[in-house]
């Protein structure tokens, strides 16, 4: 099953490469982003499917705004320069080729080596606790990069809400969206919204023993925003706050990652609570990068629909 | 044929459309094409033949047979990646999106001309 | 004691974000930064004598992440604290929205400072995007619309480069097993060669990439970049953004030393030497020029740390140091000059010398450590440089000192010349750090072997005769470059030749066409 949903994804990559029409260019992009997660789940990776599908959805809905709002019509076509178009072709053509060619030649050939991921699978349980093991290396093997993870999705937040405002303009504040809504979406997301959010807070609360977790979760919680958006239309929100709210989220998690993993707190906990304790410790931090991605995805999106026009 | 051969496939059909492409949607998209072509390379690092389970274990006695667990080091080290690379297009969007608010067009060429104006 | 050197600088960052840079706040974070000097100064004394190791919780060293200070990455962290520490106390005063600036600017350091502290190569590829993204940010952060095209270029460009990165990096996990370095190091002295050749050549290409190495079209755009950056942000992208990723090719070349080919970027650093200093000849603009000579000074670099003589790398390894304190100053003076008077263009811009001695004097104490004036520090690290390479290249060494003469002539110009009246004040807090950062020149330069010996542990000692042999060489090469200054400025066409640009697909593909060649050659 798996080569199958592959090779499709393949397909659907060239049909974009292929298409000239930016907004089918767009909606492949978001059919190939579920083709490609659907492999990714059959692979054994349903956290990295999750994961993936929802930031491809973001990005479209960024890429839909974009081009609705500010892309002349007659021009949503690639131009076509005659002269220089079969050239560049053949160039790209023959390059990319090549690459692919010396790549080949040189595709290491050695067996995997399976050291690390033996050593994880057998000792996390007894070292961290939970049952996914893909939260345990996360939270508390390399929580240092997961530190910066969150460090990088606050300084894009922040630089999208700087660089969306551009000298000499100001912002609309208020405005009604411009987007038509029908009754019918409005009705649907009803339905759905309360669903989401069950899902969501199912994702954060279970993602040391299931798949999930909380960034998957967070991801969920700010779609329920952007649900609730697409019922009532927009509404005025302090971006400043929540930017603020989303930095002492980020502290608190840094204080508590400190705290357990670097400093070691857990050698001093005695041994019959220390099962409970990791245990709250993997829940509580994947609820607070669940907060911290919400309001950081809200923010983003939020930005993206208000953003001042031309 | 070995799995991780499909996202070097998906690797060079992205770079060709990098390489390819005058629009610059379609260049942005191309690029996130690639992200998620080294993300499905990562995955499928060491798979071997059979399609491997999920690394969530509920009962232990899965510890016995190994093999068909999927790693789950490149899971954790991907979720990092799409993160990181969610949050630099989220930005070159926004960098698109206020250009391509300024002058009306998402040609590679004509914008270039406009946003340096033809000199330094 | 290690992660307090990456996660305060966050911490302080997003404190002071929060509390929207509140006065009081702002005073505390340069108190912090001295406080951060000190400590580095303090790692410095305790990696004299051994590599200091520290592990993020109580895990076996190869499941977490593991932080790991050497003598080198010790040098790097007190560089990178002592240039931010200037920085901040140069833009103390500045009136825009100052908090988002420090907050990028602390993010910043903790990333780099995080990057040469790191034992995992994992978490280097996170901490690179992480630099790279703060980079791109604060130079766009006047969003000057010449900068935020080419910031999207510059990241685009990123991003397929880091691809290459994480392909590699997924065959070294591959072959190795395990993220360490260190244990990753040990793995591979015993794997086969030809298993080898893609992960370092994938890896390669992107830290090419980053250092601006690959030749003639993918600097390009991250030298159009310094223009509109923020005065400070300019300094810290020549100064120490590209000295990270120097660190980063000195890690991984160690890591594939049975496939490394160091002959290769020896000839990288020929041609970007020359080719930057003709380029940077070829501009008016100020922070252009300078910019240029970045790519010029990390061609020197390459060709030092690559000619596989012992004295040449350590002449290398300091010529980072010094290039780094000075390339700052020059940036910092540079922008002080262009407040002052409201233009960047060199050919108007005259007597800088009457209005600001003081700026003056420490521009010209840098430029001559960039020249390599004897008793200054440029002298002693071209000196150990040149000291055992073979004869050829000490000639291309020659030559390219000798472009570095000509075009600081045309910088230098600037200050001669009357002055005429402006109103803007020059503020003490711009004018300290420059002053500081210049006469720091002259000790490099009179106690350069102790200070080498003191960095890099390793002994030095400066034969007179040839260290006398080459301050001739020097002389020689002054009088000839004001020779070729004289009659290189009327030339018309190199004018037209400072504005080559090239498009994103053309850098694309330059480099794709970078790890095909660099694949092959290794390979066969």
């Amino acid at each position: 099953m798996t080569y199958p949903i592959l090779i499709l994804a393949l397909v659907c990559a060239v049909i974009i490469i292929a298409e000239h029409r930016v907004y089918r260019m767009i909606i492949y992009f978001g059919i190939f982003s579920l083709i490609v997660s659907v492999g990714y789940l059959l692979l054994g990776a349903p956290d990295v499917a999750m994961a993936e599908a929802v930031t491809s959805a973001f990005s479209t809905i960024f890429f839909i705004v974009c081009v609705e709002r500010y892309y002349n019509s007659e021009r949503n076509t690639e131009s076509v320069n005659k002269k220089t178009k079969w050239f560049g072709w053949a160039i790209s053509l023959l390059l990319t080729a090549a690459g692919f060619v010396v790549y080949l030649l040189f595709i290491p050939q050695a067996e995997p080596a399976e050291f690390l991921k033996d050593l994880y699978l057998t000792r996390f349980m007894t070292d961290v606790g939970g049952e996914n093991s893909i939260t345990a290396i996360y939270l508390a093997y390399r929580v240092y990069d997961t530190l910066f993870e969150a460090l990088i999705l606050v300084i894009s937040v922040v630089a999208v809400v700087h660089l969306s405002y551009f000298v000499g303009s100001t912002p609309d504040k208020g405005r009604r969206s411009e987007i038509e809504r029908s009754g019918m979406t409005a009705f649907t997301m009803r339905l759905i919204c309360p669903v989401i959010f069950i899902f969501a807070i199912y994702l954060i609360a279970n993602g040391h023993i299931s798949a999930g977790g909380g960034f998957q979760g967070g991801l969920a919680v700010a779609t329920f925003f952007i649900c609730r958006y697409l019922i009532h239309g927009i509404y005025d929100l302090p971006v400043k706050v929540i930017v603020r709210l989303e930095e002492v989220i980020f502290i608190a998690i840094v204080a508590v990652a400190i705290f357990v993993v670097v400093l070691g707190i857990s050698a001093y906990i005695p041994d019959s609570i220390l099962p409970v304790y990791r245990v709250i410790y993997l829940i509580m931090m994947n609820i607070l990068i669940g907060l911290k991605v919400a309001c950081g995805f809200f923010v983003l999106f939020y930005r993206f629909i208000t953003i001042e026009r031309r | 044929m070995d799995i991780s051969m499909f996202s070097i496939i998906l690797f060079f059909i992205s770079f060709f459309g990098v390489l390819f492409s005058n629009n610059i949607i379609k260049t942005i998209i191309s690029v996130l094409i690639m992200q998620t072509a080294t993300v499905l390379f990562w995955l499928t690092l060491n798979v071997t033949g059979t399609t491997p389970e999920a690394p969530i274990i509920y009962d232990p006695a899965l510890l016995d047979d190994i093999q068909i667990i999927a790693d789950p080091v490149p899971q954790s080290a991907t979720i990092t990646a799409i993160i990181i690379g969610f949050a630099v297009s989220a930005i070159v969007i926004t960098m698109f999106n206020s250009m391509c608010r300024q002058y009306g067009t998402a040609d590679w060429e004509t914008m270039e001309r406009l946003a340096t104006g033809g000199v330094d | 004691m290690l992660p307090f050197f990456v996660i305060g600088p966050v911490l302080v960052a997003v404190i002071l974000f929060i509390t929207s840079g509140n006065r009081i706040m702002q005073a505390l974070s340069v108190v912090f930064q001295a406080g951060l000097l000190a400590a580095s100064v303090w790692l410095l004394i305790q990696t004299r004598e051994t590599v200091v190791y520290f592990n993020i919780g109580d895990y076996d060293s190869l499941l977490g992440i593991v932080l790991r200070a050497n003598s080198l990455s010790a040098v790097f962290v007190f560089l990178t604290a002592f240039i931010f520490l200037a920085i901040f106390i140069f833009t103390y005063k500045d009136k825009r929205e100052q908090y988002m600036f420090r907050f990028l600017l602390f993010i910043l350091e903790a990333a780099l400072i995080g990057l040469f502290l790191t034992g995992d190569f994992f978490n280097i590829f996170v901490l690179v995007e992480v630099s790279t993204l703060v980079i791109v940010i604060l130079t766009m952060y006047d969003r000057e619309r010449r900068n935020v095209f080419y910031g999207k270029i510059f990241l685009l460009l990123n991003i397929v480069a880091i691809q290459f990165f994480l392909l590699g990096l997924g065959y070294l996990y591959r072959l190795t097993g395990v993220l360490n370095l260190a244990a990753a190091t040990e793995i591979l002295a015993t794997t086969d060669k030809s298993d080898l050749v893609l992960p370092y050549t994938l890896i390669m290409t992107a830290v090419a990439f980053k250092c601006s190495l690959i030749p003639f079209f993918s600097w390009l755009p991250k030298v159009r970049l310094y223009p509109g950056a923020p005065s400070g942000v300019a300094a810290i992208l020549s100064g120490l953004q590209i000295k990270s990723a120097i660190y980063i090719y000195i890690c991984f070349s160690d890591l594939f030393s049975p496939v490394a080919a160091p002959e290769l970027f020896v000839v990288l650093g020929i041609i970007m030497g020359l080719f930057g200093a003709v380029m940077a000849f070829c501009q008016t603009d100020i922070k252009l020029l300078l910019a240029y000579s970045t790519i010029s000074q990390v061609g020197l670099i390459m060709i030092g740390l690559n000619s596989g003589c012992e004295y040449s790398r350590i002449g290398g390894l300091y010529h980072i140091v010094n290039h780094a304190v000075f390339k700052t100053t020059l940036f910092l003076c540079a922008s002080v000059i262009i407040r002052v008077y409201g233009t960047a263009d060199i050919t108007r811009i005259r007597g800088v010398f009457k209005r600001m001695p003081v700026v003056s004097v420490a521009a010209f104490l840098a430029v001559l450590g960039i020249i390599g004036a004897p008793f200054f520090n440029g002298s002693i690290s071209k000196y150990f440089i040149t000291y055992d390479i073979p004869q050829w290249l000490y000639a291309v060494v020659i030559v390219l000192s000798l472009c570095t003469i000509v075009y600081y002539y045309k910088f230098s110009v600037m200050f001669t010349g009357k002055a005429d009246n402006s109103d803007i004040e020059i503020e003490k807090c711009w004018v300290a750090p420059i002053a500081f950062l210049g006469v720091t020149r002259l000790a490099g330069g009179i106690f350069g072997p102790q200070i080498i010996e003191f960095f890099f542990r390793y002994p030095v000692s400066i034969n007179a005769f040839g260290y006398f042999q080459k301050t001739m060489i020097f002389f020689a090469s002054v009088a000839a470059g004001f020779w070729i200054f004289k009659y290189a400025d009327k030339i018309r066409w190199l004018e037209s030749l400072g504005s080559l640009r090239a498009g994103f697909k053309t850098l694309c593909g330059s480099l794709l066409v970078f790890f095909i060649v660099m694949t092959l050659y290794v390979g066969l």
